[in-house]
């Protein structure tokens, strides 16, 4: 059952701003085969515009919601790709992990400079080498793993991620989530989401209360309605012929069940 | 322990000096050795609203530049002597001062005070990160209006980045009247998109101006007024005492309202 909540714009779909999401334009945790990995952006891959004030913040965002999954004195390999750390940075890194008491042991660098800064400061480092050219067209590339946050999206905080982006909060008014794959917001969606930012309008953005400033799924956009909602449900938007339609959360997956053959 | 706190909001003239002022006077009264830094470069005025602006000589400037001691710069209020302020110098920008610089005179004040209190300029550039440098608390002031939540909720963001996790709320020119005909956010509309815990709510009233044009804080007046004991408990609650929070709604007047005026009178 679709409801009328929002209205998709009149022309659509309408050029949107440039928004290949990179497969690493996110810092995040990656735990695989018992080891766990602190990744890094690359700095070569466009958009390279994460600096490294960008790179702190969303760690210290990471370690801010994501203390509940692991162990103490776990320790870390940090992936730091071909991102330029002197090593102060790599301080600063080795602090924030042993504020919640997890270990910085190893660096993976392709870069010269990274590897002498971080045997200098005494972790094993493990030099890689980069792929003279790494951009790939973003149709070939698979999503990404979903990115858990737990974390309140507030103003100014803008999210980019290849995979689904899942988030245990709210996403507040000027705050933005872009992801390749779904979003969904275990609380207030009141900012701006777009999913499947890389043209896939199958993608979903869920939410248990949805009151989002806009909305874009691919190529579509949706803004939200003017009226208050006096009841409130978790609702699901996707992309029907129509354009953005919002369906309540337990109507949403029957009939997407009933309608397969 | 020493006790750093900033005064911080984003959006400008929403209260943050006022505030600075009220609380560093009413932890003084509460006993309190307090240190009050205007970290407001180039725009200072917390020295007016605590009446103190003819008595400056050196400001933060010159300590840093060696050009005079820190204890030279401080000004001691005469009215509580537990209160000092730091001025910041008034001719010169916000760039004029770094993050380590602020952090330096800070750690300098840290054990000598049971509070430093710092009042942050607006905007999140250069002024915000100066002044936030050496904090270890935050109280953020907002007023209910969507645009200062959002930069409040830009500047909360910033500070837990900075890993500054110990905020407080402090919802400054509450009018209950509109917040009853819902023409104004209410303060739990404001907490709802901050999810920040609430220190305090400060009514809109026409005795803070009169106060600011004086040089005299609130908390000082001999008649009470409904802001000046809003300040006097946020003062309580950093001291971690229990307050309850002022009932600012006039309810139709039936006997427990009453009731409750009078409990909260006497509290
Ligand atoms: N509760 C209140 N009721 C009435 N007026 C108030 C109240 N709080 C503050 N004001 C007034 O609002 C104005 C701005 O206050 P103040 O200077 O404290 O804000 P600020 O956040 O420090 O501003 P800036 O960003 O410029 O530093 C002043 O004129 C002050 O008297
Ligand atoms: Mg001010």
């Amino acid at each position: 059952m679709n409801s009328d909540f929002i209205l998709p714009d009149t022309v659509s779909p309408i050029a949107l701003p440039a928004n290949e999401v990179n497969s690493n334009s996110q810092v995040r945790f990656k735990s695989e085969e018992g080891r766990l990995m602190l990744i890094l952006p690359a700095e070569a891959a466009p958009p390279s515009t994460s600096s490294w004030s960008d790179i702190w913040q969303q760690l210290k965002q990471r370690l801010n919601g994501g203390d509940r999954f692991w162990q103490p004195n776990t320790t870390v390999d940090l992936i730091a790709s071909d991102r330029l750390l002197d090593g102060r940075q790599l301080q600063a890194i080795a602090d924030a992990l042993a504020e919640v008491q997890l270990l910085l042991k190893r660096v993976s660098t392709s870069r010269r400079q990274t590897a002498v800064a971080a045997a200098t400061a005494g972790y094993s480092v493990e030099q890689t080498y980069v792929a003279p050219n790494q951009t790939l067209t973003s149709s070939s590339v698979p999503l990404a793993e979903p990115l858990y946050l737990q974390m309140t999206v507030r103003s100014g905080i803008e999210i980019r991620h290849s995979g689904t982006v899942i988030v245990l909060g709210d996403l507040n008014p000027g705050g933005i989530v872009v992801a390749n794959g779904d979003i969904l917001i275990w609380g207030r969606l009141r900012g701006v989401a777009h999913a499947g930012a890389d043209g896939n309008s199958k993608c979903l953005i869920m939410a248990l209360h949805m009151e989002p400033t806009q909305l874009r799924i691919a190529d579509y956009v949706a803004r939200a309605p003017t009226t208050q909602l006096t009841q409130v449900y978790p609702e699901i938007a996707h992309v029907t012929p129509e354009g953005i339609r919002i369906s309540i959360a337990a109507d949403f997956s029957k009939s997407q069940f009933l309608s397969q053959p | 322990m020493t006790r750093i706190i900033v005064t911080t909001s984003g959006k400008g003239g929403v209260g943050k000096t006022t505030t600075t002022a009220n609380l560093g006077m009413a932890l003084a009264r509460l006993g309190r050795k307090v240190a009050l830094v205007d970290a407001d470069f180039g725009l200072r005025n917390l020295d007016l609203l605590l009446g103190l602006e003819n008595r400056i000589v050196y400001t933060a400037l010159e300590v840093l530049a060696g050009e005079c001691r820190l204890e030279q710069a401080l000004v001691k209020d005469k009215r509580e002597p537990g209160l000092v302020l730091l001025p910041a110098a008034q001719n010169r920008n916000k760039e004029a001062v770094s993050p380590d610089q602020i952090q330096e005179l800070v750690s300098a004040l840290t054990d000598l005070y049971d509070y430093i209190v710092i009042d942050c300029p607006a905007g999140i550039e250069m002024g915000f990160k100066n002044a936030i440098a050496g904090a270890k608390e935050a109280l953020i002031v907002t007023t209910p209006e969507i645009a200062a939540v959002r930069d409040a909720d830009r500047v909360v963001g910033l500070l837990e980045a900075q890993g500054i996790k110990n905020i407080h709320l402090i919802v400054n020119r509450l009018r209950p009247t509109m917040v009853q005909v819902n023409d104004m956010m209410s303060v739990q509309d404001v907490q709802e998109i901050l999810a920040i815990p609430l220190i305090g709510v400060v009514p809109e009233d026409e005795r803070v101006i009169v106060s600011t044009n004086r040089g005299e804080p609130l908390v000082l007046a001999e008649s009470p007024s409904l802001a000046g004991k809003a300040f006097d408990n946020i003062a309580r609650r950093l001291e971690g005492q229990t307050v309850e929070f002022i009932d600012l709604y006039p309810t139709p007047d039936n006997f427990l309202s009453r009731l409750r005026k009078l409990l909260s009178s006497i509290i």
